[in-house]
Parts: structure tokens; C-alpha cells; sequence
């Protein structure tokens, strides 16, 4: 948990994470080198110097130095694994459900494990999304629309086979959608992470919430006008908020666009680890503010109570968790003897700072 | 935040680069063609982004004329190979229009397709060509870029109509006639509004921008006589001018966010410590 000075305790759910595998024993083709150094930019390019990683450490960190950077040091309470398959790139997949439960198994009561489909994989993707249900009881998938599948580059979530899985989804409880949409790369002619194909699955499938990674950015613009209109879309913040490392006027205004077009409730906090630490990220975010001129033009908060939302109790109210249930059962889960944590989950909402 | 790293700037052998001769091919008039190609999604000079690594010149092979190199480098080797393509093609043919240059050679480094690329640029070939691979052309993709340029570039010309007084209701109803642009004079130039009766003074650069893209997305010469539009390039209903005006602050925050993360890179791509990347070898 977060607590201000103020001992104001924040729950935090971290909404996108990652347990990946890019060492050179599993790249099978260039592209999932570019992409482990494309990754490795963006986490030099915004990680304060003294918190970086090297490119090794990067490649592969495993399933104990995840657990030390999450929860180590009590930055995150609960995590949300997202799965990015790659398999054109890396024999065995960057980081699949799989690896993810390897953790997710360790501490259950700590993490909620997302699936994948791939409309490509036709009847056998349905199967494996059944699959994934039985065996993970997954709650949500993450779609990676860019993904390559053979000789295709891509598909759509508009798509007539894109709707089949997503009537599977809805038939099978699986009622969060998280379409990765972030920078365009491949595939190569067309823009690979248009947002529009968000809107006529949102409206087509009111029952299922969209989470759409990375808020679009590049296509900002695109995704906050859909989600105007589409009261179940929302954003994930992971990408977004490192900005506010270096660019803290450049986050305020980005913020400022989500809040005023999303409002506060449809907001989601993530890491992206290990793209970035969630422990320096959630201390940047606290303290990352909106301008006088700023607040002027978008007319939205970004204070404390906005914060307690986007850093946890919206994805709460997405995966069901019972935030003060769950601080209950942290008093003295397996994670928290493991990191001695006690004190950390002792206080409750009445807990004044300590004095010492 | 643009990085203190140094960046070769040609020709590498100087003899040349001193030659101001009227004839001859001086770097500045590259640089000056160069800075008229943006990066199609940040709407921004691709040598104020500091891509541009290398110019060089030298004599062409037929002794006709000068031989243009010129080097870029992108923020990362991901950057979508649809753009890339155009800021090679269009720095290729920019700097062909100089008088000069009988020969233009560019080379894009450090991308995952900088093979392809070259090759069908400086070969003058079709998108699909070079890229057997894709399943169409680039020019949808840079129809969209423009689209987003014209809307973000509408912000900052309507910002300026605004502060020079204009209302809503005025603004949304003007037409290209309306803005004198053969009448400028220091920087502004006369709007008229109130059916002609009154022209205002207004700052002339965003209007130029704005027009500038207005024109490459067809907004001048449709049905419409409105100068300004929706993003969706319709008429603007008075009632929702505050609405479209918000969307047009949209687009250009969309592009200022995006710019953070390209410069972002661009510098973690190009700083001193940083690791030498592994280059996989099947």
C-alpha cells in the first residue's frame, strides 16, 4: 500500500505485468530481438539513472526477483498478469500464461492471471481459450491485434472471427478485454494498433469491459472519443505514466485529456513491469500534479481520492476484488511473512503515521 | 531534453562544404530541403527531431551535377516501416528538387527494414514492391496522418482566432476567402468577418499551417465553403464549436505525448552508456 504523509492508505493493484523470457536462448527470429531492445529503450528512456537494470538482468529476471520488486518492498498489494505470447518470436513464447502462473501459483491471494485468444487459431484457439478458463478460472484476456500468425500480420477486434471469440468470452465469464494498443510497429503498411475496431466491439458486447493498454498513445486522440461514448471502455495507464518521470507538464496534460473525456472511474494504474519498477513508478505518480493552468483548462481533480481510483480500486471493481477484505487476509498471507510485511497491513483505515 | 551527443554532419572531408558558388550544393540548402519533411505522425521537421545524421556531398558519377548522401536514424528500429518509408521518400525528393543535385542516395540506419527500404527508395520503387510482404499501399495510412495533422494544426489557427477576438459562431462560419493571406503585414493578416464588414488583425502562422493541411486533405476544394471542419471534415454546427475545439486540443496533445516517448528513446537510443545490443544471428 501507498500512504501520504497524511496516512492516507492507497491500495495498489498493478494492472500490467509481466514475468517474460527474451534471453538469446529463446529469440528465434530478429524481431524478438528488436523487441527486447525496443523494450529496453523505453525502460533506459524513462527509469531515473540509479534505478535502471542491465540489459542482461532485463533478458530474463524470473519468478523471485519479480516478487522482491512487487511486493519486496510493498509498492504493489496485487498484480493483474497480462500475457504477450510472440511465438514468431521466441520459441517458447516472451511471456506466456504459463510463465505468468509460475508466480501466480506461489501467491494466488496476490495475483489475477489473464489468458490470450488469438481469433487466427480458429477452432483449437477456441479450445485453448476453454482451456485457460478450466485451468486458471482467467477473469480477462490480453489481445494483441498485432501480433503475427503465420503469414498474417495482424487482425481486428471488429473482425466476424474476432466476435466469436468474443461471444466465447461472455459466454465463459472472461469480461475484461485488455487490446494492447500502443506504439505502431508492424504491421507493415498499416497502422497495426488503430483503436477504431475498439469501438464496434464495445458497442456490440455491452456485458464485457475493454481496457485499452497504453490509452492508445499514439492514437490518444482516437481512443478518448470512443470512450465518450462507449461507457465500457477504459484506460490502462502503463506507458503513460513513466512521463511523469521527465515529463511532468507532458503527463499533466495527457492526464488531464483522460480525465476530462474518461472521468475518474474508468482509469487504470499499471507498470508494465518489467518494463518499469512499480516501486519508483506509484512514488512518481503520487506525486505528480496538475498545473494551475491545467486544472483551468480540463476542469478535472487529480488529487488523492483520484489517485486511490486509478491506482487500485478500479480495477477492483473490474475483477471483483474486495479491497478491505483482501487487507485483512495481507496481514499475514504467505507473501507477507515471506517479506515481513505485518506491520505494513496492520494499521487499517484509522492509522495515523507512525511517530517514530 | 536533446541530447548533447555529437552528430557528423558532412561532407566528411570538407573541401566541399565551404563552397557557397552559386551552382553548387552547400549543406545548409540540404538541410533547408530536410526541414521541410516531417515525421508524419509528430507533425514535426524531421531536423528539428534531430533524425538527420550525415549529409554528404560530392560530384555526381556523370560529372553532372552534385551526388546528395544523406543519413537518418529513427527513435527506434520498431518505428512503423510505413513511416519510415515516407520520410525517406520524402527527403529523397526534397532534396532531388534542388537544381543541383543530379543524384540523391539516402540511407536509413539502424531499422528493422532499413534493408528494404533503401533499396526501394533509392530504386524508386512502390511500397508493395519493396515490400512483398504487405497487403496495399502507404497512402491511406499518410491520408490519416494528415487528417491528424490538420486537426491538431486547426487548434493552435482557431486558438489564434479566438484570442484575436472572434467568436465561436464566427469562426466556425468563415470561409477561406475571409482570411486575406495576400494582405499580411507583420506577422498578421486581416480576417473579415460580420458579413464583410469588419476585418480583424490575427496571427498569420497558424492560419498558414492550418491552410497548408487543409489543402492536402481535400477540405478546399470539397462541397464545402467552411475553412473550418470536424475532425470527421464536416461543417462545424455552432452549437459545437467548444466540442470539436476539444477534440482539435486532443490531436495535438496525442502528438506532443507521442513526441515525449519518440524523444525519449531517441535519446536512450543514442546515449554513450549505452549497452552494445546483441544482434541476433539465426
Amino acid at each position: 500500500m501507498y500512504v501520504t504523509d497524511e496516512g492516507e492508505e492507497l491500495f495498489v493493484i498493478d494492472s500490467h505485468l509481466h514475468l517474460w523470457d527474451a534471453s538469446e536462448e529463446n529469440v528465434t527470429h530478429e524481431g524478438g530481438e528488436q523487441f527486447i531492445q525496443c523494450f529496453y529503450d523505453y525502460h533506459t528512456g524513462f527509469t531515473p539513472e540509479d534505478k535502471q537494470w542491465s540489459l542482461e538482468e532485463y533478458r530474463k529476471y524470473g519468478a523471485d526477483r519479480m516478487a522482491q520488486d512487487l511486493f519486496g518492498n510493498a509498492a504493489v498489494d496485487m498484480g493483474i498478469f497480462q500475457p504477450t505470447y510472440l511465438r514468431d518470436f521466441y520459441a517458447d513464447g516472451f511471456n506466456t500464461i504459463e510463465d505468468n502462473a509460475e508466480l501466480a501459483e506461489r501467491y494466488p491471494e496476490r495475483f489475477v492471471l489473464n489468458g490470450r485468444f488469438d481469433p487466427r487459431d480458429g477452432e483449437e484457439g477456441m479450445r485453448e481459450l476453454e482451456r485457460q478458463k478450466e485451468e486458471y478460472d482467467i477473469q480477462g484476456v490480453k489481445l494483441y491485434t498485432a501480433e503475427w500468425n503465420g503469414d498474417s500480420k495482424g487482425w481486428r477486434l471488429d473482425s466476424e472471427e474476432a466476435f466469436e471469440f468474443l461471444d466465447k468470452c461472455a459466454e465463459l465469464g472472461i469480461e475484461n478485454i485488455h487490446p494492447h494498443k500502443g506504439p505502431t510497429i508492424r504491421p507493415l503498411n498499416r497502422d497495426a494498433f488503430d483503436v477504431a475496431d475498439v469501438d464496434d466491439a464495445a458497442t456490440s458486447f455491452p456485458e464485457l469491459n475493454f481496457v485499452v493498454e497504453h490509452v492508445g498513445l499514439p492514437r490518444l486522440d482516437d481512443f478518448c472519443w470512443i470512450a465518450a461514448q462507449e461507457p465500457n471502455v477504459y484506460g490502462g495507464l502503463a506507458v503513460a505514466a513513466p512521463l511523469a518521470v521527465h515529463r511532468p507538464r507532458k503527463f499533466g496534460e495527457i492526464m488531464g485529456e483522460l480525465l476530462f473525456w474518461l472521468g475518474e472511474d474508468r482509469l487504470l494504474f499499471g507498470s508494465d513491469y518489467a518494463l518499469w519498477n512499480p516501486d519508483w513508478l506509484v512514488e512518481t505518480f503520487m506525486d505528480a500534479e496538475l498545473t494551475d493552468e491545467q486544472k483551468d483548462e480540463y476542469g478535472v481533480e487529480f488529487g488523492v481520492d483520484t489517485k486511490r481510483k486509478i491506482l487500485g480500486e478500479n480495477a477492483a471493481e473490474l475483477y471483483d476484488i474486495d479491497i478491505e477484505a483482501k487487507k485483512e487476509e495481507f496481514r499475514s498471507d504467505t507473501l507477507t511473512q515471506e517479506f515481513g510485511l505485518a506491520d505494513h497491513y496492520a494499521g487499517g483505515t484509522s492509522a495515523t503515521p507512525a511517530d517514530d | 531534453m536533446s541530447s548533447d551527443r555529437s552528430r557528423a554532419e558532412g561532407p566528411a572531408d570538407g573541401d566541399d562544404a565551404s563552397a557557397e558558388a552559386p551552382g553548387e550544393t552547400t549543406p545548409a540548402a540540404v538541410r533547408e530541403r530536410l526541414d521541410r519533411v516531417t515525421d508524419p505522425e509528430l507533425d514535426t521537421s524531421i531536423v528539428e527531431l534531430d533524425y538527420v545524421e550525415e549529409i554528404r556531398i560530392t560530384a555526381a558519377a556523370d560529372g553532372d551535377g552534385d551526388a546528395v548522401f544523406v543519413a537518418f536514424t529513427l527513435p527506434t528500429a520498431w518505428c512503423s516501416p510505413a513511416f519510415a518509408w515516407m520520410m525517406a521518400g520524402d527527403a529523397r525528393d526534397e532534396v532531388a528538387s534542388l537544381p543541383t543535385v543530379a543524384d540523391v542516395d539516402v540511407e536509413l540506419r539502424e531499422h528493422m527494414h532499413e534493408r528494404e527500404i533503401n533499396r526501394g527508395i533509392n530504386e524508386g520503387l512502390p511500397f508493395g514492391e519493396a515490400f512483398p510482404d504487405a497487403d496495399g499501399d502507404v497512402a491511406p495510412v499518410r491520408a490519416e496522418l494528415d487528417r491528424k495533422a490538420r486537426i491538431a494544426r486547426q487548434h493552435d489557427a482557431t486558438g489564434a482566432l479566438l484570442d484575436a477576438g472572434l467568436t465561436g459562431d464566427q469562426i466556425a462560419a468563415l470561409t477561406p476567402e475571409d482570411v486575406r493571406f495576400d494582405e499580411t503585414t507583420d506577422g498578421t493578416v486581416p480576417v473579415w468577418v460580420r458579413d464583410g464588414a469588419v476585418a480583424v488583425a490575427v496571427a498569420v502562422d497558424p492560419l498558414v499551417r492550418y491552410r497548408e493541411k487543409a489543402a492536402a486533405t481535400g477540405l478546399l476544394d470539397d462541397d464545402h465553403d467552411e475553412l473550418f471542419r470536424t475532425p470527421e471534415g464536416d461543417p462545424i454546427d455552432p452549437d459545437d464549436f467548444e466540442v470539436v475545439r476539444q477534440r482539435t486540443r486532443l490531436a495535438g496533445v496525442n502528438m506532443g505525448g507521442q513526441g515525449t516517448v519518440c524523444d525519449a528513446l531517441n535519446d536512450a537510443r543514442h546515449a554513450e552508456d549505452r549497452p552494445p545490443l546483441s544482434t541476433f544471428s539465426d
